[in-house]
């Protein structure tokens, strides 16, 4: 498989480098091989072309594309997805896991912050006058796939090394893809709404990195990560999301 | 000994330098008590360059930096974890943490 380069300097970047060596390391690295680059790289090959595609629909005034992300990274899906992981770590564990309560309280204001920047641009780009002209567009308010957001919008308990996987596996999908329009697209109004996510994104992926370097120690503290992987990589989630598997 | 700074134009204020620093004992990071609550590093118990995990798993470029040179340390430069032998995270952590 030809890794492309801009998958192989953000493996450079933000995914080979650690302090230290140890089974959570390993077990990382072996994942990383085996699982996720292979998937990594048709995410960017796609995002290369979705960008191209958004760039000459933002040239020719066309802004609806931000409707999608107006309606899924907004406080619908934030809630659903924070409660998610608050939920599932009972409260005398939960300082065990990355200061979970005010690293998700970060989270939710950076997912409102992505609504909002969204919304901007069709505000901007002069798709509708206000915000409020927006409870008008179904696209503005549906989200399409339940799965967009992987294991924490799906389910109401995940294991909290479930969702490093998701954190690592699928924010790294989200940060190749923002990393891609940013190099494809030079539209003022696509680098606003990609921007300040692109910080949001590596913020959780580096969360699922260090997660798995750290606590991933034994088989049994890695069969979740394995686990949610098998549920990310699994064909018909894949296609879900509009990434299509490599057979 | 060279010594780290935060570049509050770069930081995000995720907290990851924060955690990874506590949690393998050294407790070099803290959060200034000034209005703004920004993280800090104290240089008096950082141990950078023998510790470099705080650099390994901050997402925000540019803003870990070496005080002396201005060298940003995000992402990692090879000579920090490609060039230089490493120990075992058994060994690196300070207070081993119950879990």
């Amino acid at each position: 498989m030809d890794i492309h380069p801009i998958l192989e300097e953000w493996l450079d970047h933000w995914v080979w480098p650690t302090p230290f060596k140890g089974p959570g390391v390993d077990f990382r690295m072996r994942i990383t091989k085996e699982r996720c680059i292979p998937m990594w790289n048709r995410i960017v090959i796609r995002a290369l072309e979705g960008a191209k595609a958004n760039e000459e629909s933002y040239n020719s005034g066309d802004y609806s594309v931000a409707l999608g992300g107006y309606s899924a990274e907004g406080p619908r899906m934030s809630m659903n997805q924070m409660s998610t992981q608050l939920l599932s770590v009972p409260i005398a564990q939960q300082e065990e896991y990355l200061d979970l309560l005010r690293m998700r309280a970060r989270q939710l204001w950076d997912e409102v912050k992505h609504g909002s920047l969204h919304g901007d641009v069709l505000i901007r780009g002069g798709h509708v006058d206000a915000e409020n002209d927006l409870m008008d567009e179904a696209r503005a308010n549906f989200g399409g796939s339940r799965g967009y957001f992987g294991l924490t919008a799906t389910f109401p308990l995940i294991h909290p090394l479930a969702r490093a996987a998701q954190n690592y596996h699928t924010e790294a999908g989200a940060c190749l893809g923002i990393r891609c329009s940013l190099e494809v697209n030079s539209h003022p109004l696509s680098i606003h709404e990609n921007l300040s996510q692109h910080y949001e994104e590596m913020m959780h992926f580096i969360e699922g990195k260090y997660q798995m370097d750290m606590f991933c120690l034994t088989p049994e503290d890695q069969r979740p990560v394995e686990e949610a992987l098998d549920f990310l990589l699994w064909p018909p989630f894949i296609e879900s999301r509009g990434v299509i598997p490599e057979d | 000994m060279p010594t780290l700074r935060i570049d509050h134009d770069k930081c995000t204020e995720c907290r990851m330098c924060l955690l990874a620093c506590e949690e393998i004992g050294i407790n070099a990071v803290y959060m200034e008590l000034e209005p703004r609550h920004r993280f800090e590093i104290d240089v008096h118990k950082c141990t950078y360059p023998t510790c470099v995990v705080c650099i390994m798993y901050c997402p925000a470029p540019g803003s870990i930096v070496e005080d002396e040179t201005g060298r940003s340390l995000v992402p990692p430069p090879p000579d920090l974890w490609r060039d230089r032998p490493k120990k075992w995270l058994r060994d690196a952590i300070l207070v081993p943490k119950e879990r």
